[in-house]
């Protein structure tokens, strides 16, 4: 049981060492004695995570993948189908709108996003009296729900709307921004760009922070310009910060819901605007088939699984930790 | 602002010269950003603008009028015709169902989450480090996926006082859930406990306490600026979510704000006063408390990237 035992030795030297070499010092078991058993006092706090992970995720994730198998209309019991569902999905054509919008909604929103955070925190990062009450004026998104935000912005998009409103002003004619099976993905993209910028403006704005001043000086010293500056100290030193930004924002426009279905709501234009969740939500609570519900579950875990992967692969060649 | 040095050789005069003109030229780079920075801000908040100035106008003035003109009045009669425009229920309903949900989520998460991460930091037991990275493996699990059987296991758990006689159809999916841990809060508050000299549960140990005294008594009261954070967070996100409430919530008395909202939107379209008056007040609760608690919003996203 000794194995177990936390050494008080071992937690001060690992804090010392960086955590690496404690554990091989317990083990050598000179510090056996009171603390035996600290597997249990674990086990009593971790047994409501412990839990949740086996019933309510680890345990779902496997039984998507059984249901995904099965036809299920939540009446009958459900009927084994093998791959059926899968290879029904690739030939339904509102599943293929629901993931080229999808791809489509992250390759646009990703990179927006994170290029105009990048730009608004570098603005918002001033030493000047007050600066919180203006950034407070940036940061207001941070807490709206998408629900209320896409009603407000489908307002804002009614052909009465605020955008064909200030259009006119500049001789624009007027849009039906979010009818137009054309313009509706690319509005909405622009509300939820909006809508998640503060998040990104505060990881971005901490990693600005976080870089030492002289590293600015240094450069100033050779004659480097303001764009030189940026280019060569702020970005290579923003990387661990746009990484992190990066993978959140992969995840979460992978999973964009709540301002579709207000938006698109119910379905329309012609479902132009659906998203995998979407498609989701409607094959499964709406028209009951848990079985292909499942299986575009799984296709979607497997394409964020997939992309989060590369995107951690391609981490060594772009991203600098000091 | 690093100022360059002064030219060595320049006469007194023309030294002072200078740098009047430099501290003017300072005064006018302040303003210039000031003015900046606050337009950029009030561009930002164009769409609440937006949202305020339509809920206060009529029908007809909001279909006639330029782009941000003021009404002609204060139209507070959206206010109250939007709270009472659903049959049998007001946005009250809606309001204390969030804020039920909410607070169950909140305090199930603090409790379950707490505990986790003061196991992750402060205990030692073998597979801790697989453990924790299995959890912090679920972050990244996009939660549809779980979202079929979830609704299944809670179809199958019986509940005497709801008309499905099970779970379906009534609050507790919404936030049972958070009495069983989560990968967020585990992640944020070990994060803090790890930063907690080990002298002081030394001391408690050497009086006799036990791991639990020891959290209850040391680690929870040290916590409670990361605590702060994690309730927020959890509150906002119940409080904000949508697709759940959606699946679950069967009739209206029982919906959420958010839910209730999104009706609310499919039964009065191109009423938009009364829309931008609902989406003002859900909004409101949150946005107090964004600017009441602005810093642990700021910190909570700092640490771990939480976001809505």
């Amino acid at each position: 049981m000794s194995i177990f035992s936390l050494a008080r030795t071992g937690s001060v030297l690992r804090r010392a060492r960086g955590g690496a070499s404690a554990s091989a010092l317990e083990r050598t078991g000179r510090h056996r004695g009171p603390r035996d058993g600290e597997w249990r006092w674990a086990l009593l706090f971790l047994a409501p995570t412990l839990i949740g992970l086996a019933v309510l995720s680890a345990g779902p994730i496997i039984a998507t993948l059984g249901l995904s198998l099965t036809s299920w209309d939540m009446l009958e019991p459900p009927t084994f189908v093998g791959i059926d569902n899968y290879t029904n999905l690739l030939g339904d054509a509102r599943f293929l709108t629901a993931l080229r919008n999808t791809f489509f909604y992250t390759a646009v929103s990703v990179p927006l996003g994170l290029i105009l955070a990048l730009g608004l925190a570098m603005a918002v990062n001033q030493r000047i009296r007050g600066i919180s009450w203006i950034r407070t004026m940036y940061f207001l998104p941070l807490v709206t729900s998408s629900t209320a935000i896409a009603i407000v912005w489908l307002w804002m998009y009614s052909p009465t709307g605020l955008f064909n409103n200030l259009g006119s002003v500049f001789g624009m004619s007027p849009q039906r921004w979010i009818a137009n099976p054309t313009l509706a993905l690319p509005s909405i993209i622009v509300m939820s760009t909006w809508q998640g910028l503060p998040a990104n403006v505060i990881i971005f704005l901490a990693g600005l922070q976080g870089i030492p001043s002289e590293y600015y000086d240094a450069v100033s010293v050779d004659g480097a310009g303001r764009f030189a500056r940026f280019r060569y100290v702020t970005v290579p030193l923003l990387t661990p910060s746009i990484f992190f930004t990066g993978i959140l924002a992969l995840i979460g426009a992978f999973q964009v819901f709540d301002q579709i279905y207000v938006m698109a709501n119910p379905g329309k234009p012609g479902g132009a605007t659906i998203t995998l969740v979407y498609f989701i939500y409607e094959t499964g609570f709406r028209n009951f088939h848990m079985g292909l519900a499942s299986a575009a579950s799984w296709i979607l875990f497997l394409i964020v699984a997939v992309f989060t992967i590369i995107y951690f692969r391609t981490q060594n060649r772009w991203v600098h930790y000091q | 602002m690093t100022v360059a040095p002064m030219p060595a050789s320049s006469p007194e005069a023309s030294h002072y010269r200078t740098s009047a003109r430099r501290r003017t030229s300072i005064v006018v780079r302040r303003l210039a950003l000031y003015t900046g920075l606050t337009a950029g801000g009030l561009a930002m908040m164009i769409p609440f603008l937006w949202m305020v100035q339509t809920s206060l106008k009529t029908r007809s003035e909001v279909f006639a009028s330029a782009p941000f003109s003021f009404p002609t009045g204060l139209h507070w009669e959206n206010y109250t015709n939007m709270w009472n425009a659903l049959p049998g229920v007001t946005f009250g309903t809606f309001f204390q169902n969030s804020l039920f949900i909410a607070t169950m989520a909140t305090i199930g998460q603090l409790i379950t989450c707490s505990m986790a991460a003061y196991a992750f930091a402060v205990l030692k037991f073998r597979g801790k480090s697989i453990l924790f990275a299995l959890i912090l493996a679920t972050l990244i699990i996009p939660f549809q996926v779980v979202l079929v059987p979830n609704f299944i296991l809670y179809r199958y758990l019986p509940w005497p006082y709801s008309d499905s006689g099970n779970w379906i159809g009534t609050n507790l999916p919404l936030w049972v859930w958070a009495f069983f841990g989560g990968a967020f809060g585990t992640f944020l508050i070990r994060q803090f406990f790890l930063t907690i000299p080990s002298d002081l549960a030394d001391a408690a140990r050497v009086d006799g306490a036990n791991p639990w005294q020891i959290f209850v008594r040391i680690y929870v009261p040290l916590a409670t600026p990361v605590l702060a954070t994690l309730a927020i967070f959890q509150f906002m996100w119940s409080w904000n979510d949508l697709l759940d409430p959606l699946i679950y919530l069967r009739d209206l008395p029982s919906y959420t704000t958010t839910v209730g909202l999104a009706f609310f939107q499919g039964q009065y379209i191109g009423n938009w006063p009364a829309m931008m008056a609902g989406a003002l007040v859900s909004l409101l609760p949150m946005i107090i408390l964004f600017l009441l608690a602005q810093r642990y919003f700021v910190r909570g996203i700092t640490i771990s990237g939480l976001k809505g």
